[in-house]
């Protein structure tokens, strides 16, 4: 019985390790493919912090990680993880850099005003 | 005079990290956690004890909301990027809110950059979110319908 649950957690694990390291490449690939800096933020910040919690769990399975440390850093990963891509946002549109293709940009019309 | 929430916070926060659950260890972390509460001076707003269970089911709920909101963007923005002709029409859309505090807004902001395809660059002096979206082709709308669940969870929690 108790090897039968090792078995299947450890395919539980494998299969984050696949899946996240799957989409770890998908933001790298995201950060190549898009044009500017605003739709890059979003490959690497979403892309790459779902990738990096998927590591994570299969971690706390597979490696010396204990489960409150990983618990711990997916938590601050949610938290900071959209915090850090608006604060590189905010700071890009400040200094006044261009978006490429854009169909509407509310906030040019704002600081008009 | 140091404050119970923040003592208990950085005691849980302290053990999860230790994971090591004895008398020596607890002691430690209580102490420590009395240090660090102390050090940080936190505000003297009154919270009633007797809202923490509602608040806690309604954090919890909250809590899964934003899970599932993670993976949704993870695929969504992935299903993006892997497509050939790579279709996006970036654009930044103006998106009001109606939060009291401070705290709200901040909370809500960061629920909105969690969302597929959404973030806030620039938040106004009357409280509207400039947001960038892969796809801005809908309007602030059908936006504004996706938060507005987040937001009532948010002030439930806040209030």
């Amino acid at each position: 019985m108790e090897q039968m649950i090792d078995l299947v957690t450890q395919i539980i694990a494998l299969a984050a390790v696949i899946i996240g390291t799957l989409f770890a490449i998908v933001g790298v690939l995201g950060y190549f493919r898009l044009p500017d800096v605003y739709t890059r933020l979003h490959a690497t910040g979403k892309v790459g912090v779902f990738g990096v919690v998927l590591l994570l769990l299969a971690a706390v399975d597979l490696s010396l990680l204990g489960f409150g440390k990983g618990l711990v850093l997916i938590v601050l990963l949610m938290i900071f993880g959209p915090v850090a891509s608006h604060a590189i946002s905010a700071a890009a549109y400040r200094i006044g850099i261009p978006m490429k293709s854009a169909i509407r940009d509310d906030l040019a019309q704002a600081s008009d005003r | 005079m140091v404050s119970l929430r923040w003592l208990l916070l950085i005691s849980v926060l302290y053990l999860a990290l230790t994971a090591d659950f004895s008398v020596g260890n607890l002691l430690v972390g209580v102490l420590l956690s009395f240090g660090l509460a102390w050090l940080v001076h936190p505000s003297k707003e009154r919270v009633s004890w007797q809202s923490f269970p509602r608040r806690a089911w309604y954090f919890a709920r909250y809590i899964l909301l934003l899970v599932s909101d993670i993976i949704l963007s993870g695929v969504g923005v992935a299903r993006v990027v892997l497509t050939p002709s790579l279709p996006i029409n970036p654009g930044i859309i103006a998106i009001p809110t109606h939060c009291k505090s401070d705290f709200a807004q901040a909370l809500s902001a960061h629920a909105l950059t969690v969302t597929p395809g959404e973030m806030v660059v620039a938040i106004g002096e009357d409280g509207t979110m400039y947001t960038h979206c892969l796809d801005a082709t809908h309007g602030q709308e059908v936006i504004l319908e996706a938060q507005r669940l987040r937001r009532e969870l948010l002030e439930k929690i806040v209030e």
